[in-house]
């Protein structure tokens, strides 16, 4: 019987040292790694700190696009049609990313000159769904 | 009137379910015999086929006067993809999947001798629950035959083209097959719980073993499909509805292990009846999480709040019906056997352990985001893929290591074999050694950290089949089990190369003009249009260049338009080789006439699906070959 217990104890202990090692690990990966969203309003209310990432998420303004001639770089708006932040992206934009159209951009904010530097851009997938979060910004949620 | 006769059959399925689930309670509290409800498993399966039947007819003869016709088929659609439409949206997809259930079930019916028709009689009872459940959840607020009349409209609104495509058209049903066979083990376990204990624990292990198989080859479709189809290389997001297979497919792998410890020690008895109820509940829990559109994801169905409340409440229900069977049954065997630290029943415990861990940090990754929401009032997160690698990698590592060592322990007790751990480790150290300097000359942490996983589990093999080799009945036995480990430690090599290795560069090429990249010469030299039933496309050739053999070929990588839908769609194109894939995707024509490209190189990337394949033959060998001997 005692024999059994002591398996058990081992047992025990191994389960409960690699849940904590697991709890630990998820500790960190969720400091580092979550990226909250923001409106283009709730922006300039309270900024996020530089060198965190976010995602912002709106319309594009119409007319507001532009790319710089031949090359991967391009510059747009992104408004929830009472605030607008200027977005700076440099590689490929997703198939359905268009003006007036709904995107959600994962990047750097910089409070000073109210710019965003995005390093992820997304766009609805397909032309009935709007993102979730797009749709409750530009409600003023 | 098709619709309709397949809306009564629909209705039939559920009712003869419900009458099942009744007969079978009723005949337990009150002791008495019943009939053999056998007859009623085969006419139940009968009416689901039916009614599929009648919504493939509606689809093959355009019927939009269906609504689910209407929003996921169109007139100009290949009958191929209108028969695979059926499963394109939410509604059709319940109806596969209670047909694929139902399937199950007659299976079970005709291949599992029970040695009492009362006993069988009330393992159906359990699985018509979950039947019930789902077919009435299908009627009541996901209906497929529900109509647009008076005025049916004269055009569909086209299947999504990213489903227009054959990995989609068996993906769905593979993965299905995974799902839906984890109920057979869970109504066995739940009828271990009410004292039906005719072998419960071997066919545990067998049923979940082969739905296993299905589900390992079910993600490795969707991850295939998403690599190629989706048009950007990517072969796993750690998106929810990845993510909602992959948990219920790691409590599967614990439950085949637990049920084999239960089988041969009659120990860890609880244990594996609680992960056959975990498992079903797990993917209850994913199919919620993917169809209430509580979680934005990029694969995914037309998403209703409503339905997922619902859904929500049969995961509740069913949970709860599950726990009060579970702790009022007297499970624990009076006889145990007893086991030291160096046996493989404590290894299997801890892989146990380790692979619930492992489930549980995906799933706290993937429902973080509600949780969140919940508790800031409102706000919006997401969990980023370097949570899941940060998390899922180190907890991999160890499962591998304790895997590699732990089939070369023995039951009961192993401590004459130590040495073994020693020839284990070296072996190893010197396999990693050869691959990183051989493959490739600058290692970093993911991919030496795979290279060693690989390591620890193909040493385990190969030591285990030489120590074996005298007994070859035992390698033959379990050659399914060798099959399968061989499989996943040709994944993690796959998954630690790509993932470390790949090379890709977004350029800009007009007509003429070529790049580099890697030992490849890319030029673009022909623009074209192409026009197809349902779509038009523009075709863009690429000569590509092998500069170390000089040899050449032509991709084709497309950019579609979808009229019906509105949609855009990036087909790329790929040159397979052994080593590694070429892969170029389009983005967009400039005003200069120029284009935008992506031009990728996958290392090894086939591994992965290789290695998935492999693991499933090694699961339908060890269900076949067992019940060849027994």
């Amino acid at each position: 019987m005692i024999k059994i217990r002591r398996n058990r104890l081992y047992a025990v202990l191994f389960i409960v040292s690699s849940s904590a090692v697991a709890v630990g690990l998820v500790l960190i990966a969720l400091n580092q790694n979550i990226n909250l969203f923001y409106s283009p309003s709730e922006l300039l209310e309270s900024g996020p700190l530089k060198n965190k990432s976010i995602r912002i998420g709106g319309l594009v303004e119409k007319g507001s696009l532009n790319r710089v001639s031949d090359s991967l770089e391009v510059n747009f708006i992104i408004t929830d049609l009472k605030e607008k932040v200027a977005v700076k992206y440099s590689g490929i934009l997703p198939d359905l990313f268009k003006e007036d159209a709904g995107v959600v951009a994962t990047g750097y904010y910089d409070k000073n000159n109210n710019s965003f530097q995005a390093f992820e851009i997304l766009a609805k997938h397909d032309e009935n769904y709007e993102p979730k979060e797009v749709v409750n910004a530009l409600e003023g949620k | 009137m098709i619709p309709e006769i397949g809306n009564f059959f629909l209705i039939a399925s559920f009712s003869v379910a419900t009458f099942i689930f009744c007969l079978a309670t009723f005949s337990y509290y009150f002791e008495r015999e019943i009939l053999d409800l056998s007859t009623l498993i085969y006419f139940k399966f009968g009416f689901v086929f039916l009614s599929f039947l009648a919504l493939e007819v509606s689809f093959l003869f355009d019927d939009f006067s269906v609504l689910y016709v209407a929003s996921n088929s169109n007139p100009f659609l290949p009958n191929y993809y209108k028969i695979s439409a059926l499963w394109g949206g939410h509604e059709g997809s319940m109806l596969l999947f209670i047909l694929i259930l139902s399937l199950w079930i007659i299976l079970f019916a005709l291949f599992s001798k029970y040695q009492s028709a009362r006993d069988k009689n009330y393992l159906y009872g359990f699985t018509s629950l979950i039947f019930m459940s789902f077919s009435g959840f299908t009627i009541f607020t996901s209906n497929p035959f529900e109509r647009l009349l008076p005025v049916p409209p004269l055009n569909g609104t086209d299947l999504n083209p990213l489903l227009q495509d054959f990995a989609f058209t068996i993906h769905p049903p593979m993965l299905y097959l995974g799902y839906a066979g984890l109920v057979i083990p869970f109504a066995i376990a739940l009828g271990r719980c009410i004292g039906v204990k005719d072998a419960w624990s071997s066919r545990i292990k067998k049923w979940t073993t082969l739905s296993w198989s299905f589900l390992t080859l079910g993600i490795a479709l969707g991850s295939w499909w998403a690599y190629y189809e989706l048009g950007w290389g990517g072969w796993w997001f750690w998106d929810p509805v990845e993510n909602s297979s992959l948990v219920p497919w790691l409590i599967a792998t614990a439950l085949i292990h637990s049920a084999i410890v239960t089988d041969k020690r009659n120990i860890f008895v609880n244990w594996t009846i609680l992960l056959a109820v975990l498992a079903v509940i797990g993917s209850f829990i994913g199919m919620f999480l993917v169809r209430s559109g509580i979680l934005t994801s990029v694969h995914t169905f037309a998403l209703d709040p409503e339905r997922g409340l619902i859904l929500l409440i049969i995961t509740l229900l069913i949970s709860i019906y599950s726990f009060y069977l579970f702790f009022r049954a007297d499970t624990v065997p009076k006889e145990t056997t007893d086991y030291t630290f160096y046996s493989k029943e404590f290894f299997l415990l801890i892989n146990n352990a380790l692979l619930l861990i492992l489930a549980a940090v995906i799933l706290f990754g993937t429902i973080y985001p509600i949780i969140y929401d919940i508790f800031t009032g409102g706000k919006s997160i997401t969990v980023g893929a370097p949570y899941f690698n940060l998390t899922s990698v180190p907890i991999a590592f160890f499962i591998a290591f304790f895997q590699g060592y732990g089939i070369l322990t023995s039951w009961g007790n192993s401590k004459k074999q130590k040495n073994y751990y020693l020839l284990l480790l070296g072996i190893v150290f010197l396999l990693t050694f050869l691959f990183t300097y051989t493959l490739f000359s600058y290692p970093d942490i993911f991919s030496f950290a795979s290279y060693l996983m690989f390591a620890a589990i193909i040493s385990g093999l190969v030591i285990y089949i030489f120590k074996n080799l005298n007994n070859k009945n035992l390698v033959v036995n379990n050659l399914g089990m060798v099959t399968a480990h061989f499989g996943i430690a040709i994944m993690i090599l796959g998954i630690g190369v790509v993932s470390s290795f790949s090379q890709n560069k977004e350029v800009i090429i007009g007509k003429g003009e070529f790049t580099n990249l890697s030992n490849y010469k890319v030029k673009l030299i022909e623009e074209g249009k192409e026009e197809f039933s349902n779509y038009f496309s523009e075709v863009v050739q690429f000569e590509v260049e092998n500069n170390v053999t000089q040899k050449k070929i032509l991709l084709k990588p497309e950019k579609s338009f979808y009229p019906a839908s509105n949609n855009v769609m990036t087909e790329s194109d790929i040159y397979i080789r052994p080593k590694e894939d070429l892969y170029i995707s389009l983005s967009e024509k400039l005003e200069s006439g120029k284009w935008i490209a992506k031009i990728q190189i996958k290392p090894f990337v086939r591994l992965i699906w290789i290695g998935a394949l492999i693991m499933m033959i090694g699961g339908f060998l060890a269900v076949f070959r067992r019940i060849k001997y027994e």
